[in-house]
């Protein structure tokens, strides 16, 4: 709609999805949580069953803008539009969530990783809408730490943490960053670092040590690349003390 | 300076304060806050068309072809125009501030030959609807040729590119004063703190942008023209003035107003260009402006440097204080407030703060820039001037080891009235209070404790003080005390109707402050009657009062002598029937409570409704020779300048981490002489403080080199929000006016003009161990997190000199 608003896009038609049925669910599927492209956030941020199974995305929602906002944009339109400062992105890139898009040659199944390629661009075909996005609930160990100057701002930083626990480490772990660089991305370095390893202080520090390292943050008018760098390191080391603390 | 001749209309009736003093409900507020207010988008006339402006993309350029053809073909275009077209019925509006050493510049209403900001408009359109019009604007077919842009004030002072070509030197404006002995007072310093301080590049951001509707009616030749405008009266003479509208048949008109704050204190191109459209098209035009076109195109404000120095004794004295102030004013002076106000008023204005300094130096300056021009918002100059002179307290406190409050009770004035450097007279003020019990609010003590526990964790906490004096209630006087040719005057009608109620209609149009109710209570107290019989017509038109705009802290002064003086001519009126009726002496009559009472006579009263209804109706009733209306208009203007005090503490925590100011609380202690509604009084603290919390922190327009602003949208522009809101402790002092009605001072600006130093002062205080002195506005949490990574330590050494050296810029 901004983009509309503000003359930045005139497509010559728009398809509006509202009439499109069975897009505004959110369903358990055991091992995992299939969640409409026109689920708002506000009704993620509203689910008890999310708040149960998903709790990173409640904690998330309560991130982006205001209420009003929440009350209108949608999960799937959140994805699709690949915003590099997304909660949504950042978190389904951590969550190896699997996007579900309908065309006119059929359906079409696409990994998290294989989604989110540039900034404001997915893989999504032009004839293609997404329809669903499935998120498996093993990933119990979570954190999301976000940096905005006030509330309901887009972050300067976003760092989403996940992993499956397993004898007291983590055999899986997944670190996305959002917001500070040009779109979201994975950390593997500190992937690498908390993989099968006890939690610790150091390990956290180490971690973002090396998120440091290997991020490369984007430079605006909110905050250097130098400065974001920083954001990033604090909020990993945020992250891996909670996932500690919670895993 | 120059004094002002006396006149009748100074003057104003002694009031039994009753309703003035209490917190009665703002009358305004149910229908404002149930949706029942009618702002300017919400008016439509029959017939009317759109219109859309096309502006510059570009900082400064020459243009070289402009061809709107495609335009005017396009589907639901009426009109369309260029700088070409407009010229010949409207040459542009010279701005000027009336202050030696100002160069006025004139401003087209669309430019012509060159552009000279990005967002200043080039061409209009006008369409049957808002999405024609812009559709239509994008058509249109222009070359330019790109010249260098100035966005660098000191690079425009050093001469180098001109940013418009009428200020061949990029000045708008120089000047300076020197009272007393400055230099021997820096001479024989023991020691000088100085520094340069930076007020960054705001918008006021109304909530409600600007609009603009005209209507013409050829047969009359009437002009009807909406605008939500802080000065409609000027506003008229501007229509009449530049663009022939005959006075008699123009009248402006005011709706309800979502916020100011100077930003529409301004003539802009738009409310001139929306009649002569009217005009030519038959039809009546609407303008609403859009948030992108308000960040670009609204008046910007507050950018400027203030370099100041103080020399202090071996006593921990001020003796001497030297200030210069340097405006990025923008392209154009914006009329009527100009690109000088700024830089002017923070220096000249109370230019020794709340301090007894003998000696007193000031130079200001503003240049040209290729940005939108600078204009007037809450707290203009003043705020920048507090805040070089305030942070400048703070660092001379750490210079001589002494607390924020220590210094300034040391300094401070503590005699009234007292007569400072520029021969002006402070006639009262609680200024020492405001420091004794500011320092008692915050608990100071207690807070040194909590900092240094707090600072063990690694937490930052810091406690920031800002003590102020503001000209308010702005005034010929004022005025032309400090060298200003500006000329004000304000009227209020009053009228008693037959049962004893009145109605008043005042020449300032309200923008959400109150204004309705507290001249209700001002009026109800004059006449003696209850203030819920009271209505009150700020003003929606300008057939009514006259005013001269809702500016500069006047509202409730101004507005409110002439109130009292009409609401006076009418109690005069029923005192002379009362006596009549009660068969006693005039001098005898008093009115309070809604009664006509005989002085000293326990039961000899008549209602003020009876009065009344006699005057209508009972001849009987009348004295000798007596003439019945009951209603009159007077004038005021304050016979002197006028100043309210105060002060605020602003507790703040630093993020170690994130660089991010965290806002704890905010204790705020206010001297306005008489309060007349504490509700609204702290209603106007709050949200000052929390503008200058905006500008100290999260606002700022940014600009990139070629003069591309970058900041267009909420997104960009961080205004505040509740959820940055501290609470708020507001201690009111009541020290009245000498001379205004019922002892009332102005205040409305004072929570912006002295936030941003408390703000300042507080990071200042929590960056303590760091060794670091920030100077520059806002505060972003890059600039904070860096000076607590101890990569800015040097600039505490920076504030400080040896004896002897002025080291003035
Ligand atoms: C003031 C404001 C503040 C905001 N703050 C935040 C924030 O803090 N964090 C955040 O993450 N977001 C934020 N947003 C964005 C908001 O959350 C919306 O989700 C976002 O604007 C998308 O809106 P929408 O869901 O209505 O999708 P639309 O605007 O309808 O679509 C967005 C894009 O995705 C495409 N699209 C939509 N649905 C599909 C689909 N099913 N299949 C394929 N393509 C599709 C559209 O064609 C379009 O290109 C903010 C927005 C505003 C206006």
């Amino acid at each position: 709609m901004p983009l509309l608003a503000m003359r930045l896009a005139a497509p010559s038609i728009l398809v509006d999805l509202q009439h499109v049925p069975n897009l505004s669910d959110i369903e358990d599927r055991g091992d995992h949580i299939r969640i409409g492209a026109r689920v708002t956030h506000r009704e993620i941020e509203r689910s008890a069953l999310l708040a149960d199974r998903l709790p990173i995305l409640s904690a998330a929602a309560s991130h982006i803008a205001h209420p009003q906002i929440r009350s209108r944009g949608t999960f799937g339109g959140s994805t699709a539009h690949a915003d590099p400062s997304g909660e949504w992105p950042t978190i389904l890139l951590a969550l190896s969530a699997t996007m579900q898009a309908v065309g006119p040659h059929g359906n079409r199944t696409i990994e998290a990783d294989d989604f989110f390629v540039g900034p404001f661009t997915s893989t999504l075909r032009d004839d293609e809408i997404l329809t669903h996005v499935s998120i498996p609930t093993t990933r119990t160990a979570w954190s999301f730490q976000e940096a905005a100057v006030k509330k309901g701002d887009y972050g300067l930083a976003l760092i989403a943490a996940t992993g499956t626990p397993r004898g007291g480490v983590l055999v899986d772990p997944r670190v996305t960053v959002g917001a500070a660089v040009g779109s979201v991305t994975r950390l593997v370095a500190v992937e690498r670092i908390l993989t099968d390893e006890p939690l610790t202080d150091e390990l956290a520090e180490e971690a973002a040590v090396a998120a440091a390292e290997s991020v490369k943050p984007i430079s605006d008018i909110h905050g250097s690349s130098d400065y974001r760098r920083k954001l990033v390191a604090s909020l990993v080391r945020r992250a891996v003390v909670e996932l500690k603390n919670g895993a | 300076m120059k004094k002002l001749d006396s006149h009748q209309h100074m003057t104003t009736p002694v009031i039994a304060a009753r309703s003035v003093g209490t917190r009665v409900l703002r009358s305004e507020d149910p229908r404002l806050l149930s949706g029942r207010g009618e702002f300017i988008a919400d008016i439509n006339l029959p017939g009317q068309l759109h219109v859309a402006f096309v502006r510059s993309p570009v900082a400064h350029a020459r243009i070289i072809h402009m061809d709107l053809s495609a335009i005017r073909d396009a589907d639901g275009v009426a009109l369309a125009w260029s700088g070409q077209d407009v010229a010949p019925l409207c040459e542009g509006l010279v701005g000027e501030m009336a202050v030696e050493g100002c160069f006025p510049t004139t401003m087209p209403l669309l430019a012509k030959d060159e552009v000279l900001y990005v967002g200043e408009p080039i061409a209009v359109v006008v369409a049957d609807s808002r999405y024609a019009a812009e559709d239509a604007c994008e058509l249109i077919d222009w070359d330019f040729e790109e010249l260098p842009a100035v966005t660098n004030a000191d690079a425009a002072l050093a001469g180098g590119p001109v940013a418009n070509p009428q200020l061949s030197d990029n000045l708008g404006l120089k000047g300076g004063a020197s009272f007393g002995n400055v230099s021997e007072a820096f001479e024989q310093a023991d020691q000088v703190v100085q520094g340069r301080f930076y007020t960054c590049r705001v918008s006021a951001a109304p909530m409600e942008t600007r609009g603009v509707i005209a209507d013409y009616e050829w047969a009359s030749k009437g002009l009807r023209l909406w605008s939500n405008t802080q000065m409609p009266h000027y506003l008229k003479y501007m229509l009449t003035a530049y663009l022939g509208f005959p006075e008699q048949g123009v009248e402006v008109i005011t709706p309800d107003t979502g916020g100011g704050f100077g930003q529409k204190a301004h003539v802009y191109p738009e409310e001139m260009l929306l009649p002569l459209l009217a005009r030519e098209v038959g039809r009546p035009v609407k303008w609403i402006e859009d948030r992108r076109e308000n960040l670009i195109a609204g008046a910007h404000a507050h950018e400027q440097f203030v370099d100041i120095a103080y020399a202090l004794d071996a006593d921990g004295k001020i003796t001497g204080v030297r200030t210069d102030a340097l405006g990025d004013g923008g392209a154009y002076h914006m009329p009527p407030w100009s690109m000088a106000v700024e830089p002017w008023c923070a220096v000249v204005m109370t230019p020794t703060g709340i301090y007894d300094i003998p000696a007193a130096e000031y130079t200001y300056s503003a240049v040209a820039t290729n940005k939108t021009p600078v204009g007037a918002y809450r707290g203009v100059g003043y705020m920048a001037g507090t805040l070089a002179r305030e942070c400048l307290a703070d660092d001379a406190a750490r210079a001589l080891g002494m607390s924020p409050f220590e210094f300034r009770r040391h300094n401070v004035v503590r005699d009234f009235p007292w007569t400072n450097a520029q021969d002006i007279v402070y006639q009262e003020g609680s200024w020492l209070e405001t420091i004794n019990v500011l320092e008692k609010m915050v608990d100071y003590p207690a807070f040194l404790q909590r900092q240094s526990e707090l600072r063990e964790q690694g937490r930052y906490i810091g406690l920031g003080l800002s003590v102020f004096v503001e000209s308010s209630g702005e005034s010929t006087a004022t005025s032309q005390e400090h060298g200003l040719g500006d000329v004000y005057h304000d009227t209020a009608t009053v009228r008693l109707n037959p049962n004893g109620t009145a109605n008043v209609t005042i020449g300032l149009s309200a923008q959400g402050q109150g204004l309705a109710t507290t001249m209700a209570q001002m009026a109800a107290d004059t006449l003696g009657i209850n203030v819920e019989h009271v209505s009150v017509q700020t003003a929606r038109s300008t057939s009514h009062a006259y005013g001269s705009g809702t500016i500069g802290s006047r509202g409730a002064v101004v507005a409110g002598g002439a109130v009292a003086r009409a609401a006076d001519v009418v109690r005069e009126k029923v005192r002379l029937v009362a006596a009549n009726m009660l068969e006693a002496s005039v001098d005898d009559i008093q009115l309070t409570d809604g009664l006509a009472s005989v002085k000293g006579v326990a039961d000899a009263s008549v209602s003020i409704a009876d009065v009344a209804t006699s005057i209508y109706f009972d001849t009987s009733s009348w004295p000798e020779d007596f003439e019945p209306s009951l209603e009159a208009t007077q004038a005021y203007d304050p016979a002197q300048a006028m100043f309210s005090n105060g002060g605020h503490a602003i507790l703040v925590e630093l993020d170690p981490e994130t660089g991010f100011v965290r806002f704890e609380k905010v204790y705020s202690v206010e001297d306005c002489g008489t309060v007349i509604n504490p509700n609204i009084v702290e209603g106007q603290i709050r949200g000052g403080v929390l503008q200058g919390i905006g500008a100290s922190v999260f606002e700022e327009l940014a600009y990139d080199e070629s003069g591309q602003i970058l900041t267009t949208t909420f997104l960009d522009y961080g205004l505040p929000t509740m959820d940055v809101a501290p609470p708020f402790e507001i201690h009111h002092l009541e020290t009245p006016s000498s001379h205004s009605a019922s002892g009332v001072k102005g205040m409305g600006e004072s929570g912006l003009i002295a936030a941003p130093a408390a703000v300042l002062n507080a990071v200042n205080d929590a960056l303590t161990p760091f060794n670091v002195v920030l100077r520059d506005l806002p505060l972003t949490p890059q600039r904070v997190l860096k000076a607590m990574s101890g990569e800015l330590s040097t600039a505490q050494q920076e504030a400080t000199s040896t004896q002897g050296e002025t080291g003035h810029a």
